[in-house]
């Protein structure tokens, strides 16, 4: 009876002595009470030294938990993560209504084309509708070139089953082709790294060595659309990807395939200082294929030999060009400018016409969204060009102003 | 060998391990019992401030308030208080020369709280202030 006593009573002293030693390891914990959720949460206490992830973010009004999800009171790191939204990615498509949405947010309001996830989720690089057409209609399995299916079943279309194609071909595609829409795994190797969701074009790619930067940004890069753009071809001759096998060392040279023609801005400036956001995340209908949203052209932004290019002068406190200059302010764009505007009418808020002196041919002025970078151009009106106005695709372009490489 | 003066014996040694143990677990124990009782949860924010006497704040002075997260106005229709809070998404304005903005998303908000320019689309929220007997100012936050 002693023995069993002295026993139980070592055990007690054991459990005891673990559960101190358990505490004084745990950490001095740091709370915030987030202005919009107005919950304690205690992710601060191992994550303090994480940057801010964006100006439009911050934490002291955010919080951790509103986006990432996660248990805001546990101090245990496998406690705290084990309900985390997407893993460490909150925009993965799969979770970026909980995560990103809401009408303040992200889901917006499609008036003012600001439902940006119904968008993203509707766009060709999401939905992959355009590759997968272009595939079934090649190995016969649908009648023509529109679009059917997507990666995932959406506004009309049906999620895309490579395992019930009877061709083997498309089954090949299935396996072998699907590494770039927004909801994929990218390929192994380092220079396809990227998140998926959101985070594939607004966060810098995870990195391999822990270094892995917290931002979310506007200010695209051309190395970011570099991830899944310009890296090879696919062949529908064997249904595989043959990555370019060159190894491009300067901006020239990594911008596009060898074959390809090009002009000076077109590897000076981003992707990004051109595209427009309709064009990369789509305006919330379904296209056939990427040429149907992609709109913009030479002209957009030089005009013809016979009209200059579209502008409009900003007028509203509230314009959107306004705000997006605000979110990256390469360009000090105030009320009364004149920026370049689309066909469409989209602004082209980093594209400004300087002030002119009397019936003078225009000058514009446009900022780099992602190095602020300053360039001046002129539009083709008054110019030598003598380009037909109704021959405008980039390949007359290329004829007289292709780069030589 | 001779016996020693006072011997350990087994039992005594087992003795003393038992209740060196069931001291040192009701000790750690205790500590943990009063270490739980003693937690503090984390204070909520006051509800009202004493921001000091009213001289402090002359005519024609627009003064935050850090720690209330507020602005106090003295203009000649007397003191008025407004939330540094934004109405879009709750990010904190700053004082600007034209009125406040907000570093978040852009809203601006004329000196009187009124939105110049959205994202939010309603004022800054008017607080409550009152001078009382000692000339100071209160202001109340709900």
């Amino acid at each position: 009876m002693r023995r069993h006593l002295l026993l139980v009573s070592l055990l007690l002293l054991a459990i005891a002595g673990l559960a101190l030693w358990r505490q004084s390891r745990l950490p001095r914990a740091i709370a915030i009470t987030p202005t919009l959720t107005g919950q304690v949460e205690y992710c601060l206490t191992c994550h303090a030294d994480l940057p801010e992830i964006s100006q439009s973010h911050p934490v002291q009004t955010f919080g951790c938990v509103l986006c990432h999800g996660g248990e805001p009171l546990a101090l245990d790191a496998d406690l705290a993560h084990s309900t985390l939204r997407g893993g460490s990615n909150p925009s993965d498509l799969s979770v970026v209504e909980a995560s990103c949405g809401g009408e303040k947010c992200h889901s917006g309001t499609p008036q003012v084309f600001r439902d940006h996830i119904q968008r993203v989720t509707t766009s060709v690089q999401a939905t992959y509708a355009g590759a997968i057409a272009q595939v079934r209609y090649a190995f016969g399995a649908q009648p023509d070139l529109t679009a059917r299916m997507g990666i995932y079943a959406i506004d009309g279309l049906t999620a895309f089953d490579p395992v019930q194609e009877i061709s083997p071909a498309i089954q090949a595609f299935g396996l072998n082709c699907l590494f770039c829409h927004l909801s994929a795994q990218p390929m192994p190797s380092q220079e396809y790294d990227r998140w998926g969701g959101c985070a594939a074009c607004h966060s810098p790619a995870p990195s391999r060595d822990d270094t892995t930067v917290h931002k979310l940004t506007t200010a695209l890069p051309y190395t970011q659309c570099n991830k899944c753009h310009n890296r090879g071809n696919y062949s529908l001759a064997d249904v595989q990807f043959h990555p370019r096998p060159d190894a491009p060392v300067d901006r020239l040279h990594d911008y596009y395939q060898p074959i390809a023609e090009f002009t000076r801005c077109e590897w000076t400036l981003d992707c990004a200082d051109c595209h427009t956001r309709q064009e990369a995340m789509g305006d919330g209908h379904i296209y056939n294929n990427k040429k149907e949203i992609q709109y913009i052209r030479c002209r957009t932004c030089h005009g013809t030999l016979n009209s200059l290019p579209l502008t409009t002068t900003v007028s509203d406190p509230n314009d959107l060009a306004l705000r997006m200059a605000f979110l990256d302010p390469v360009i000090d764009l105030k009320v009364g400018d004149t920026i370049l505007v689309t066909d469409k009418g989209e602004p082209l808020w980093n594209i400004r016409v300087m002030p002119g002196i009397g019936n003078a041919t225009p000058t514009y002025e446009l900022f780099s969204k992602a190095a602020g970078q300053r360039f001046t151009f002129r539009p083709v009106m008054g110019s030598a060009c003598q380009q037909d106005p109704d021959q405008q695709e980039a390949r007359y372009c290329h004829e007289c102003h292709a780069t030589q490489r | 060998m001779p016996p020693r003066d006072n011997p350990l014996t087994r039992r005594s040694f087992l003795s003393l391990v038992l209740k060196g143990s069931l001291a040192g677990s009701a000790l750690i124990g205790l500590g943990m019992l009063v270490r739980y009782l003693n937690f503090q949860s984390e204070e909520s924010a006051p509800s009202q401030f004493d921001l000091g006497p009213a001289s402090d704040f002359p005519l024609g002075s627009r003064l935050p308030v850090p720690q209330a997260q507020a602005v106090v106005l003295h203009t000649d229709q007397g003191f008025s208080a407004y939330s540094l809070v934004c109405p879009h998404l709750g990010c904190l304005v700053n004082l600007t020369s034209e009125g406040f903005a907000c570093p978040c998303h852009g809203s601006r908000f004329l000196p009187d709280g009124s939105v110049r320019n959205g994202p939010a689309s309603s004022p800054l929220t008017a607080l409550r202030i009152d001078e009382n007997a000692d000339q100071h100012l209160i202001l109340y936050l709900h």
